[in-house]
């Protein structure tokens, strides 16, 4: 044992953590669980009664918790794959000129520096049709500008302004792995008289699956549970058309008052996602041993 | 002719990616009569009006306070999160305590949708009286940095060779001092990283900040979307993009100051976890 320390020391190097974790969010899943079976609002928070599952039936018999499920589903999806694909041929096609300059590594780096709520803000100003340059320059060269926040179109504008953000992050992942495959393999390959096309997808692709493979499933998640430029850009409307999830659950203490709905609904977020993060961290280990 | 293609796919990636700040930066800079008749990317009479306005008339939306909170509570959150975590991480580096349960519980909290926790602790603040205050944001933007900021120090310190503990050992050093005096130097490019990266993360949070703060606390990200709320007049384009810029400008250039130290802590946390 290094350090001379006992078993006991070491425990207590971790104390701090341990019981923090308890407070800020072992007490909260204690309250959600209770709360999620019982009928109650803000004037009853102290005393609430219990009522069983009720709060569950009433959650998945809600149109609105299946659509934002939907909307979470089919958002997170398609922005990651979106993401990924762009992430990729920027990596693979950029590596080149970023790997003799660094710097030009900070501009692509950029928009995951600003607050995603910020970002959905900047996008009411971008694609205002009155004060915004989008519908200005379209106007202008096309004589028209599709409504982007209307039903129809919000929620491809919210996969569009959600990827054009955090693509800079699957470039980054993608680029790091890229750079780590060695140098040598590519020169045998084209020795042997293998296309830089065959060498991307028969060698190195295969080499940067399980990156690519991690980046989906991050970008997947980020997208699943989105809220911020979600709800800073169009709230939940129109109509509740581009209500996430967890945006389905605020609204559903805030504005509806709610709780226990709330709480049974987040309570089934919560199930989910640790069954996708399980699904992930056996995939995962599998990956690690096939790799092996 | 290659690297021809690759620098304009470079260029257009960059200004497309960048978007949103390009376009919100040019629009502060534009008088509002500019804005409504010229939305283009081209400003006629360049005027530092908005930002003039934002900053002196503040008895209503007062940028000030949303800074100072953002500030208040993104230091609370991140040094909270590295006091928490940098002993954890040396024991769970050199003891091993801790690495099957507790390191991948906080792992995975980075891909927990954190409305799951919010509601409970609006209830939890509501009794204890932490609601709209720095200190309550504060502590749970610790949480919200907790994953990365494990990742990172756990990384650093388990390439600290063991070695080296055991000198200071024999040299009858506990682990406490060797952990003060010795790991804390070693590591502070690791933890200065991970300051940079919480901070930026803390001062970029918006949900707790929406749920937990009504006034006092209001931090920078829930501050900027009050500009939007329109009153009476509609929203006051140049004022609102002057807000963004000022709001968004911390982050930014702490990002492209240190990028080099923030891209390794970026896909670090996305490779080992």
């Amino acid at each position: 044992m290094v350090g001379g320390s006992s078993n006991i020391g070491w425990k207590l190097f971790l104390t701090p953590l341990v019981g923090f974790l308890l407070l800020f969010l072992g007490f909260p899943v204690i309250i959600d669980l209770v709360y999620s079976i019982s009928k109650v609002n803000f004037e009853s928070l102290r005393n609430p009664v219990p009522n069983g599952f009720e709060n569950y039936g009433e959650v998945l018999g809600d149109r609105q918790f299946w659509r934002a499920s939907w909307f979470s589903l089919r958002f997170g999806i398609i922005t990651a794959l979106a993401q990924c694909l762009l992430g990729l041929c920027l990596a693979v096609f950029l590596s080149p000129l970023i790997e003799k300059r660094a710097w030009l590594m900070a501009p692509l780096m950029l928009p995951l520096m600003v607050a995603p709520a910020m970002v959905g803000l900047m996008y009411r100003l971008v694609l205002h049709e009155f004060v915004g340059p989008v519908p200005y320059y379209l106007y202008m060269w096309f004589g028209d500008s599709p409504a982007f926040l209307n039903a129809d179109n919000s929620f491809w504008t919210l996969v569009v302004v959600e990827t054009l953000q955090w693509t800079p992050f699957a470039f980054l992942l993608f680029y790091t792995a890229y750079q780590a495959i060695s140098p040598e393999i590519r020169k045998a390959a084209s020795m042997d008289g293998a296309s830089a096309f065959q060498i991307l997808r028969f060698i190195e692709l295969p080499l940067m699956r399980p990156t690519l493979l991690v980046g989906f499933f991050i970008r997947f998640i980020d997208g699943f549970r989105v809220f911020d430029n979600v709800y800073t850009l169009t709230g939940s409307g129109p109509g509740g058309s581009t209500a996430s999830l967890p945006i389905y659950i605020y609204e559903t203490f805030f504005k509806q008052g709610a709780i226990g709905k709330a709480i049974a609904a987040s309570i089934i977020l919560f199930l989910v996602s640790f069954a996708v993060l399980y699904g992930l961290n056996w995939l995962g280990s599998r990956e690690k041993a096939v790799a092996r | 002719m290659m690297n021809f293609l690759r620098w304009i796919v470079f260029c257009a990636a960059a200004i497309v990616l960048n978007f949103p700040v390009i376009v919100t930066l040019i629009t502060s800079f534009k008088s509002a009569r500019e804005i409504s008749s010229n939305p283009g990317f081209w400003i006629k009479a360049p005027t530092l009006d908005n930002y003039a306005q934002v900053l002196q008339v503040t008895d209503r939306l007062n940028i000030f306070a949303y800074l100072f909170n953002s500030l208040a509570v993104s230091l609370i959150g991140t040094v909270l999160a590295l006091v928490l975590t940098f002993p954890a991480a040396y024991a769970i580096a050199r003891s091993g305590y801790g690495r099957k349960t507790l390191l991948p519980v906080i792992i995975n909290l980075r891909a927990v949708p954190l409305i799951i926790f919010a509601i409970p602790i609006y209830m939890m603040f509501q009794f204890v009286g932490l609601l709209d205050t720095r200190l309550g944001l504060g502590l749970i933007l610790a949480i919200v940095n907790l994953p990365l900021s494990l990742i990172i120090l756990v990384n650093a310190l388990s390439e600290v060779p063991g070695e080296i503990d055991a000198a200071a050992a024999m040299d009858g050093a506990n682990s406490w001092q060797i952990m003060r005096r010795i790991m804390l130097p070693i590591c502070r490019p690791a933890l200065i990283t991970a300051f940079i990266f919480g901070f930026i993360t803390a001062w970029n949070e918006f949900l707790f900040g929406l749920m937990l703060t009504t006034n006092k606390a209001v931090p920078m990200t829930v501050g900027a979307s009050f500009f939007f709320a329109a009153s009476g007049g509609g929203v006051q384009w140049g004022a609102a993009s002057a807000v963004m810029i000022v709001g968004a400008l911390p982050p930014m250039l702490i990002g492209l100051m240190m990028y080099r130290q923030i891209s390794g802590s970026m896909t670090a946390g996305a490779v080992k976890g």
